[in-house]
């Protein structure tokens, strides 16, 4: 089927506001219901929002809507959802329901969490040992999920010849960036010494390839443009969401790095929103690994297949030691996945909008307008937000 | 198709894999060393993992059928940590390799790669398919044969 342009909700939906917890890299003695409501209540009140102002929910699974409203006291809704990460999925779905007329102000929040799963020390914690487990175990012969990036990274290297380093130039962005956000997990300057030395944990991904496990949240105000227009920030409108997938969704039966969910993507936001690359103040392309940060580079069409990596040291600004495309467009300011803290795309979006309403602090990009997410990975979750101001 | 084992039997030999009633048969094939793959009766189409439907023809009549797990490696990985599993260690980076099978184009099956040191293990590598022992349990492997394809 050919790619629609078809977009009636361009602008007519927009984020009023958005605010974090700030991510720590440590066990917090914190549950996700716990991290949620604090996001969630610091910004109704930046927001100047009463909990009777909100009408609807939505979040990951991990904190059900019905809890989070329970404890915010949300006295009536008509519409909540709690559908898988990453976070674009919940954008879309509030924005739509907004759009639709379901509810008219959704309070929307993202818990990136240190599942017993992510890592050993999360894994002591009694209290997380006994949550729902998120992931099967007790298989090594597979590439499910996050194995899969690894899987498809050793592809990347093997077609095209990329030395490690270039991998490297993504995780270095990152931290670099992550220097100005007091809210980064990971805030020590990091060298490409640090990276090639860092050890190794699925071959050929080292640690440093691999996104933060965290405790936080983030939280967002998503409403009609026109309402968003009352309240303390300016609007950030949604010109255009979409997901990708293609049929063969499975990490080992992927077609290959030439044919994945970042295609539909990248077709369908282009055919929907008014603008595109050349025209975006500053860019959030995953990262909850580094291969992913290259492809999305090739795939939204910044450069060729293969040649991400040769695209980042061509564009690499010496002096604050990152990446600023054609001298002008930063990438993921905030520090990224990889050194803010995986946050399923709620940081990377989080950031969009404080840069875009100008509250971004020591961060700010001047006169930031315009800004593309691109979130998700190859396989099954593919996401991109076009989004924008007056 | 009948089986010699019990479902029960079969369930809980496989459950840590996620086995269901689509992938009942390509798991009761390892128990007799065969490598099973849903093969469409209308279409001839292989696909995997198992579907209840010929994703090309919509046809039901699927049935898990024989292959040689002869094939070369697409994907290749060493985890140098993992989920517990009986004889792996990481001491030695464990290999994970999706390799394409002759059967046809794009057609990959996941499995470990043994009888090989890890410096001689490379993607493009021709393979065929061997079993070893896990738990009890006879688990596909590949095994390298010749030089490089
Ligand atoms: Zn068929």
């Amino acid at each position: 089927m050919s790619t629609s342009s078809r977009n009636p909700m361009k602008d007519q939906v927009a984020f009023a506001g958005a605010a974090t917890t700030g991510f720590s890299a440590h066990n917090t003695d914190r549950t996700p219901l716990s991290l949620a409501a604090e996001a969630c209540s610091k910004l109704l009140r930046e927001c100047g929002l009463k909990a009777s102002d909100i009408d609807g929910i939505c979040g990951p699974s991990s904190v059900s809507a019905g809890d989070l409203q329970n404890t915010l006291g949300i006295p009536e809704l008509t519409w909540w959802s709690n559908p898988p990460i990453p976070f674009v999925n919940q954008v879309i779905q509030a924005a739509s329901a907004v759009h639709a007329g379901v509810c008219d102000t959704v309070l929307v929040y993202h818990v990136p969490y240190r599942h017993a799963f992510f890592t050993a020390s999360a894994l002591r914690d009694p209290f997380r040992r006994v949550m729902p487990a998120i992931a099967p175990g007790g298989n090594p012969d597979t590439m499910w999920g996050p194995i899969g990036y690894t899987a498809w990274a050793s592809r990347y290297i093997h077609e095209y010849n990329v030395p490690k380093e270039r991998f490297g130039l993504v995780a270095i962005n990152d931290r670099s960036n992550a220097q100005d956000n007091p809210g980064a997990a990971m805030r020590e300057p990091m060298t490409m010494d640090d990276y090639m030395s860092a050890r190794m944990v699925r071959w050929p991904l080292c640690l440093l390839d691999m996104d933060v496990p965290v405790d936080g949240a983030d939280a967002f105000i998503i409403t009609t443009t026109e309402r968003a227009r009352d309240l303390p920030f300016s609007p950030v409108m949604i010109n255009a969401a979409v997901l990708g997938m293609v049929d063969a969704n499975v990490e080992d039966q992927t077609v290959s790095l030439e044919h994945h969910g970042h295609h539909v993507v990248a077709k369908a936001l282009k055919a929907k929103s008014d603008f595109w690359i050349d025209d975006i103040d500053v860019y959030f392309p995953y990262d909850g690994f580094t291969i992913i940060t290259l492809n999305w580079l090739e795939n939204i069409g910044f450069c060729g297949r293969g040649e991400a990596g040769d695209f980042l040291a061509a564009n690499w600004d010496a002096e604050k030691n990152r990446i600023l495309i054609n001298g002008r467009i930063p990438v993921n300011p905030h520090g990224g996945a990889l050194s803010e803290g995986g946050s399923q795309g709620s940081g990377h979006i989080r950031e969009a909008i404080h840069q875009l309403q100008g509250r971004a602090g020591v961060r700010q990009v001047a006169n930031a307008r315009r800004t593309m997410v691109t979130a998700g990975g190859f396989f099954y979750n593919a996401q991109g937000l076009a989004l924008h101001r007056d | 198709m009948s089986r010699s084992i019990s479902d029960s039997d079969l369930v809980s030999t496989f459950a840590h894999l996620g086995i269901d009633r689509d992938s009942a048969a390509h798991y009761a094939g390892r128990l007799e060393h065969l490598l099973l793959i849903n093969r469409c009766g209308e279409c001839s189409t292989y696909h995997h993992p198992p579907r209840p439907m010929c994703p090309k023809c919509w046809s039901t009549d699927v049935a898990a059928t024989e292959v040689t797990g002869d094939g070369v490696i697409d994907l290749l990985i060493f985890l140098h940590q993992g989920p517990q599993a009986p004889g792996v260690d990481y001491s030695t980076p464990y290999p994970v390799a999706s390799v394409a099978l002759d059967e046809q184009a794009g057609l990959r099956f996941t499995a470990t790669v043994i009888g090989s040191p890890n410096e001689e293990i490379a993607i493009g590598q021709r393979v065929t398919l061997d079993w070893f022992d896990r738990a009890g349990v006879p688990t596909p492997a590949f095994r390298l044969v010749g030089g490089a394809a």
